[in-house]
């Protein structure tokens, strides 16, 4: 995080805003030339190197997207389910082999086959009418999935929210006043739906009591777990749920800018965002005024460019800020020292995405929801090894067994292990599914992460070796590359395993197991620091699957 | 239990916010890092310096970066635990995986990192558990760039290269490239240093802990065996520099970071550009000039024939025909010694320095508003002020340092306005940059202050209680015709509101200005402006505010504090009362003339009419950097006798009738003082070249030639014969000096003041004055025939006459002086960027490449005089600033076309 590059950017902040600037340059060619990266760096006073070292670090700005017209999904889902290299097979009779290219999950985990092209996501059977998409003949296919709700009144899942919703909504939220909702927020005991569990109330809070010139509100919608869909469910299908969040966030923090990183791997997201930010604009719900008040209150929507590290509050601020997205270190948080060194509330799509029904029922009423310490609901996404894939609502707390059995009605095919919670998250074997409930505790006593609740299954023929290299090699392809452990840490226990099953050398387990303590104790983010988790419970539980590639005292 | 900690289980005391590993520091707790440096942010990157903290005692405990964790009152810091101890080992492994294994072994624990690492956590090479995997090896060398280095196989990215051209140069020529595993450090956009927008500053080159950058000279991993501790002979900042040698030679200099002035920077002068001082060219004997051919002389043969050619012309013509002209690259010492000399020995007040050409009117005009003609304020008050207000500066070339500070303030949102002809790098990051016709600062300033009066933005319980004559001023100012002075400056007085409304209105302002201040007809009225702007707004007095003037040489400041002007002697005391006079001449021993002597144009002058017949010229190369040099020459080759004490054959020494061979900065000690009044030690790093004499000396031997009896050079005794009479250098002593210097004055005891004039001024109450704006008289004389306005500016690359940079690899970066002209003026005249261009003033013409720039507005050109094959003071005029004399090098009234090609001689 460099100060300089923070203020320099902050010049034409987010109305002519630097990374936007360079996604756009992007979408010609797939990269910006390094002309226009120059010209880009003069007119915002920086450094030749600097636009240059930005844009090379996202997959969709780097000098080798260049040319590149179709992404084939390389997620966990689609990697377990195995429809990827068909898939490829059939993309490569009608693009040159440097015309493709990859993205990391495209949230089409129920039906996999995923693909991206002409900024727009395809799965399932749609590889079929591939001709009629390049041809422009098709364009009406739209993904399908379940969603259900166990509960009578839906957080998330309800009726989607109207514009004419959203006014009634402020009208309400105006009318109780901000430290009321604050104190609703808080009773209702939510906590970030993203990963980390901070409870949402207090970082509003700290936001609100510090004095600022300026202070934003940032959506992180850069949805990056493989496996998790939930958050592009809420924006295609929930975004003024999304919105009015926001919009009560910076009406209690005092903060009149609202900011969606939304990442670019979720176009149709994006298009639907923007579109519902139109539809508020048009009545008078965006910017100065609002609902004749002296509120104001704008939103920006920004498209991230394939980089899973962007999930990291700190590091999508940096991205906003036009700088390479590196994890910063903390203190400052983000409620102190935020976008642009100002003060900013980072919450997820789901936790914002909640604050609606909060306002309309109650906190105490969200509390009476799940456990005490786990309230509320959680979205909870299941693949395609799923009898019923889809994105379902539940309350904290159910057994884990039901939302595997009952909801997801089991697998299609064996399943060994169900991989929770993103490449991050941990991996449960089906012997430890009935010992859980879907719960922040209860995951984490049992040595797993709830995380944002997706669900990947692992099925019986798929071999956890390869599933342990695929993690590592996630690592390491998604490392920001800031910290040692996580940068060379990840490689190397890519390597360590890649040449186990290639059988030139086996694990040295005290080794492996140094690197694990290496990367969870000494990373500087989640990234490193979580992948051990899942690397852990693969070893403990599939230990006689495993044991053939470990070298034997 | 406010602040207390433990560490260790000890219990320790801690300053609020500050980080566990400064606090580990403090208490001389060893902890290994990598990507931590001392003038760089902590980052957080190689998690090296982890160490176990737990809330209570035998609580749990969590593992933590200690260089960016801030302290927590009450916690329980374990800096040795085994889990950490075996942490730091690992994560050196995953190191050593990448790093290579021949570099490895020959790399010292002393000077690398990574081998010092190794020794603290240990680890080696074979201990190594992980097979080899993936590298960054075989990177091609980048040997680009006359001195940056880059050979990535030792890279560890940690990052300090690319924050040190942020956070300390603030230039941000280098970037990690990729990400995760794949990223890498780059320069520019991968395309090396010479191709890059790097200015060699070498902070890189002296951040990095492995020398995967280095420079030419491999500054942090070469051999040297001792390394002295001095200040940079370049610019006014006063860098401080260690200085590092082998057998008696310099082999590399790098920037101390326990220095007050530059923490740890400085610049491509100061860091690289030393070879001249033992370039072959060096004089190395005294040369006496026969029948128009130099011979080689002895020092004594040199030393009879000067006592006996002065003894003459004093018999002949009496003293007033001699005059001395001082050097501010010299120190203290030897510019008291000159002036002593030229007054207590020859017997005249005739002598002066080449402040004269540069700043003779800020210490003029800041001495008739204040009192005292130095920076009221200290540098570091950049990093306390609201308004940054540069006029007539262009510090990122001039004055790097500082520049660089400024830039990265501005960069940071601190306001700047810029009143420059030319858009500078400053002017870039400015809030405000007024873009003004040269020559029109004192309209400009008027209109500035009549804003800031019509808006009632006046500091009146200041302006009432600090200062005299606001009423008369205010009705003057009010008085101005702002539409004429509109035009007359070319810049919108919508613009000119506004930045005066953010100066006036900052809480803290601060102005800065440069040779585009003082090198105009009316250098010291402009200055009398700046001084009005900050008093009229209060802005005197505290941190953070003042006037301050960025001197141009490293003893500028000094020459004029030890005397070197012809009306006021050493410590600016007035030698024409006579109470002063018997001062001196008690101090001295001997009857001193009171009459007071000319000024470096008025002997020129004098010369030409014959009045003048000796001269004697240390250290200043008068013959290529005064304006117009035709006439010049023709004043020294009208004089009967010129001494020159010099390092090179320069355009001036050519002409001496005795040459004396000096020693530079790195053969001598003593002290220099920079633009904020810091006066410094100046330590020899290595004896004088074999040959010559260090400048104090040579003044010495021929004090004692001619009968007065002066001990040898020493800078200690030398400091305290000065410290008797110089009121403001009262309590220094070499001792009280120490590493960072002292600012003046210096009370009894060695109280150094920061920040002058906070309570009255040095002559009560401030003054303010009104000044008319009044067209250049070379424009009022010449514009009609000569339209374009030429005004002369440095380099980065090159100091002054270029006599030092020109010897270095500087040369190779900035080969020759150019002249930057607007594409609407090359295109009216059919030029082309690189056409040769004949440039013609009244006094003559010179043949210089064009470079199409938009810095410079239609109508306005500018260029340097670094080299002398170019000669650009062939076209300054002698217009002069009315009451300093300082030349108008600034505005030169001009006529171009494109050139035939011929290459003009060098007028002798």
């Amino acid at each position: 995080m460099s100060e300089n590059l923070r203020a320099l950017s902050n010049r034409k902040g987010l109305d002519k805003n630097l990374f936007e600037q360079l996604v756009d340059r992007s979408k010609g060619e797939g990269t910006p030339s390094n002309e226009v990266l120059k010209s880009l760096a003069h007119e915002y006073l920086m450094g030749e190197a600097i636009t240059y070292g930005v844009s090379s670090f996202y997959d969709f700005l780097k000098e080798e997207h260049r040319g590149v017209k179709v992404h084939v999904c390389n997620g966990s889902a689609c990697l377990l389910a195995g429809t990827q290299d068909s898939l490829k097979e059939k993309l490569v009779d009608n693009f040159e082999e440097n015309q493709i290219s990859h993205m990391c999950c495209l949230g089409r985990c129920h039906e996999n086959s995923a693909f991206n092209y002409g900024a727009k996501n395809y799965s399932g059977k749609d590889i079929d009418q591939l001709s009629g998409i390049i041809d422009s003949k098709v364009n009406s296919l739209k993904d399908s999935y379940t969603v259900g709700s166990q509960l009578d009144q839906p957080v998330l899942t309800g009726n989607p929210m109207s514009a004419e919703d959203f006014v009634q909504a402020f009208k309400q939220l105006n009318s109780k006043g901000a430290d009321q909702v604050l104190s609703e927020l808080k009773a209702s005991n939510i906590r970030g739906r993203g990963g980390a569990g901070f409870p949402m109330g207090f970082k509003i809070e700290s936001c609100k009591n510090i004095e600022a010139d300026q202070k934003y509100i940032v959506c992180n919608a850069d949805e990056g777990d493989p496996g998790a869909y939930s958050d592009r469910y809420l924006l295609e299908h929930q975004p003024m749920l999304v919105l009015f969040g926001m919009m009560t966030s910076g009406f209690i923090a005092g903060a009149n800018k609202g900011v969606l990183y939304i990442r670019g791997e979720y176009p149709e997201a994006i298009e639907i965002v923007t579109n519902a930010i139109k539809e508020l604009e048009a009545i008078g719900m965006h910017g100065a005024n609002i609902v004749g008040t002296d509120f104001e209150f704008k939103f920006k929507v920004i498209e991230g460019a394939g980089a899973y590290v962007c999930g990291e509050e700190t590091a999508l601020l940096s991205s906003v800020e036009g700088q390479r997205p590196e994890v910063r270190v903390r203190p400052p948080y983000p409620t102190q020292e935020g976008l642009f060194g100002k003060p900013t509330i980072v919450n997820n799509v789901e936790t914002l995405a909640s604050i609606p029904w909060i306002l309309k029922n109650g906190g105490s009423a969200y509390a009476s929801l799940g456990t005490d310490k786990s309230t509320g609901t959680k979205l909870i996404c299941l693949d395609s090894f799923f009898i019923n894939p889809g994105v379902y609502e539940v309350e904290m707390g159910i057994p884990f067994k039901e939302v595997i059995y009952e909801i997801g009605g089991g697998f299609k095919q064996a399943v060994k292990a169900v991989h929770v919670g993103g490449p991050l998250g941990g991996i449960v074997p089906i012997s430890e599914i009935e010992n859980l409930n879907l719960d922040f505790e209860s995951f984490q006593n049992g040595g797993f992460l709830l995380g944002h609740a997706g669900i990947v299954s692992i099925p019986e023929r798929f071999p956890m070796i390869d599933y342990l290299e695929h993690l590592f090699q996630f690592t390491a392809d998604e490392s920001c590359g800031k910290c040692y452990p996580c940068r060379i840490g990840s490689v190397r226990g890519r390597e360590m395993i890649t040449n186990s099953k290639n059988g030139d050398s086996k694990i040295d387990k005290e080794l492996l197991d140094d690197l694990l303590e290496t990367m969870e104790v000494g990373s500087l983010c989640a990234l490193g620091g979580g992948l051990p988790l899942g690397v852990r419970n693969a070893l403990q539980y599939f230990k006689d699957e495993l044991n053939q590639h470990i070298k034997q005292e | 239990m406010e602040n207390t900690v433990y560490i260790n289980d000890q219990h320790v005391e801690f300053t609020s916010g500050e980080t566990i590993l400064s606090l580990l520091r403090r208490q001389k707790i060893g902890i290994p890092t990598l990507c931590d440096a001392p003038n760089i942010k902590p980052f957080g990157s190689c998690r090296v310096c982890s160490v176990d903290v737990a809330l209570e005692k035998d609580g749990p405990s969590k593992v933590q970066a200690s260089c960016h964790t801030p302290v927590t009152s009450g916690s329980y810091v374990y800096t040795h635990s085994d889990r950490i101890k075996k942490l730091r080992k690992n994560i050196v492994e995953l190191v050593l995986t990448d790093y290579p294994k021949e570099r490895f072994a020959a790399d010292s624990p002393k000077k690398n990192s990574i081998a010092w690492i190794t020794q603290e956590v240990g680890i080696g090479m074979a201990d190594v558990r992980y097979e080899s995997g993936e590298t960054h090896f075989n990177n091609k060398p980048d040997d680009s760039h006359p001195y940056m280095r880059a050979n990535m196989d030792a890279c560890i990215n940690c990052y300090r290269c690319i924050r040190a051209c942020d956070e300390v140069q603030g230039e941000m020529v280098l970037t990690m490239e990729g990400r995760g595993f794949d990223s890498k450090v780059v320069i520019g956009q991968n395309e090396g240093f010479s191709e890059s927008e790097c200015v060699s500053c070498g902070a890189c080159s002296q951040a990095c802990p492995t020398g995967a950058i280095t420079d030419v000279f491999n500054s942090k991993f070469n051999d040297a065996t001792e390394k002295t501790r001095t200040i940079c002979t370049y610019c006014g900042v006063g860098c401080n520099l260690k200085v590092a040698t082998k057998n008696n030679e310099v082999i590399s200099i790098t920037a101390p970071y326990d220095a007050e002035v530059n923490g740890g920077h400085t610049c491509l002068k100061g860091r690289y550009a030393f070879k001249f001082y033992n370039h072959p060219e060096r004089l190395r004997s005294p040369l006496i000039k026969k029948d128009g051919e130099f011979v080689e002389a002895s020092w004594d043969e040199a030393y009879d024939l000067i006592a006996t050619k002065l003894s003459e012309i004093k018999e002949s013509h009496g003293a007033n025909a001699i005059a001395g002209i001082s050097s501010s690259r010299c120190t203290n010492e030897e510019n008291y010694l000159m002036q002593k000399f030229m007054r207590a020995v020859v017997g005249t007040n005739n002598i002066d320095g080449c402040a004269r050409v540069c700043h003779s009117p800020t210490a003029l005009g800041m001495q008739r508003a204040f009192g005292t003609g130095a920076a009221t304020n200290s540098v570091e008050d950049i990093n306390h002020t609201n308004c940054m207000l540069v006029i007539g500066a262009n510090p990122t070339s001039a004055h790097p340092v500082t520049g660089a500070k400024m830039k990265q303030a501005a960069m940071k949102g601190t306001t700047l306005i810029v009143v420059d002809p030319r858009e500078t790098v400053l002017a870039r990051y400015a809030n405000y940059h007024l873009q003004l016709r040269p020559g029109t600062n004192v309209a400009l300033l008027n209109m500035m202050l009549y804003y800031i009066i019509e808006e009632g933005l006046m500091d009146l319980e200041f302006i009432g209680s600090r200062t005299e004559g606001f009423d008369d001023f205010q009705n003057q100012i009010l008085a101005i015709n702002i539409d004429a002075m509109e035009s007359v400056t070319g810049v919108k007085k919508s613009l000119v509101r506004d930045a005066a409304i953010a100066y006036a209105s900052a809480s803290n302002a601060m102005s800065f200005h440069g040779l585009g201040v003082t090198e105009h007809s009316q250098g010291t009225f402009t200055v009398q402006l700046i001084a009005n702007l900050a008093m009229i707004t209060g802005n005197i007095g505290r941190k953070g505010v003042g006037v301050n003037p960025l001197r141009g040489q490293n003893n500028v400041q000094g020459a004029a504090d030890m005397g070197v002007q012809p009306h006021q002697g050493a410590g600016y005391l007035d030698f024409t009362n006579p109470e002063i006079h018997d001062l001196y001449q008690n101090y001295y021993g001997v009857d001193l003339p009171n009459d007071v002597g000319l000024k470096i144009p008025e002997m020129f002058d004098a010369a030409l009419d014959g009045k003048l017949k000796a001269m004697w010229i240390m250290g200043e190369d008068v013959a290529q950097t005064d304006p117009n040099i035709t006439k010049l020459r023709k004043s020294i080759n009208n004089l009967d006798f010129l001494v020159v004490q010099e390092l090179f054959m320069t355009e001036t020494a050519e002409l001496a009738d005795v040459i004396l061979p000096g020693a530079s900065f790195l053969e001598k000690s003593g002290t220099f003082t920079n633009g904020e009044r810091r006066v410094q030690r100046v330590n020899r790093a290595v004896p004088p070249i074999e040959g010559t004499k260090p400048d104090g000396q040579i003044v010495i031997d021929m004090m004692n030639r001619m009968g007065y009896s002066q001990p040898d050079y020493a800078p200690d005794t030398m400091l305290e014969e000065i410290s008797q009479i110089v009121p403001f250098f009262k309590g220094i002593t070499w001792e009280n000096l120490a590493i960072n210097g002292k600012q003046w004055p210096v009370a009894e005891g060695g109280v150094d003041t920061k920040i002058i004039h906070t309570e009255e001024f040095k002559i009560g109450k401030g003054q303010f004055a009104h000044f008319d704006w009044r067209e250049s008289e070379e424009l009022e004389t010449n514009a009609s025939e000569f339209p374009y306005i030429i005004t002369t500016n440095r380099d980065l690359e090159h100091y002054n006459c270029g006599a030092m940079t020109r010897r270095t690899g500087n040369v190779d970066i900035v080969t020759e002086d150019v002249l930057l002209i607007n594409i609407e003026d090359a295109q009216s005249n059919g030029i082309a960027d690189g056409d040769m261009i004949c440039v013609t003033s009244a006094r003559g013409k010179v043949d210089i490449k064009a470079k199409i720039s938009d810095a410079v507005k239609p109508g306005v050109m500018s260029t340097t005089f670094h080299f002398p094959e170019i000669m650009v003071n062939l076209l300054t005029s002698d217009v002069h600033d009315s009451e300093a004399k300082c030349p108008e090098y600034k505005v030169v009234a001009a006529k171009i076309r494109k050139s035939k090609g011929e290459v003009r001689e060098v007028v002798g």
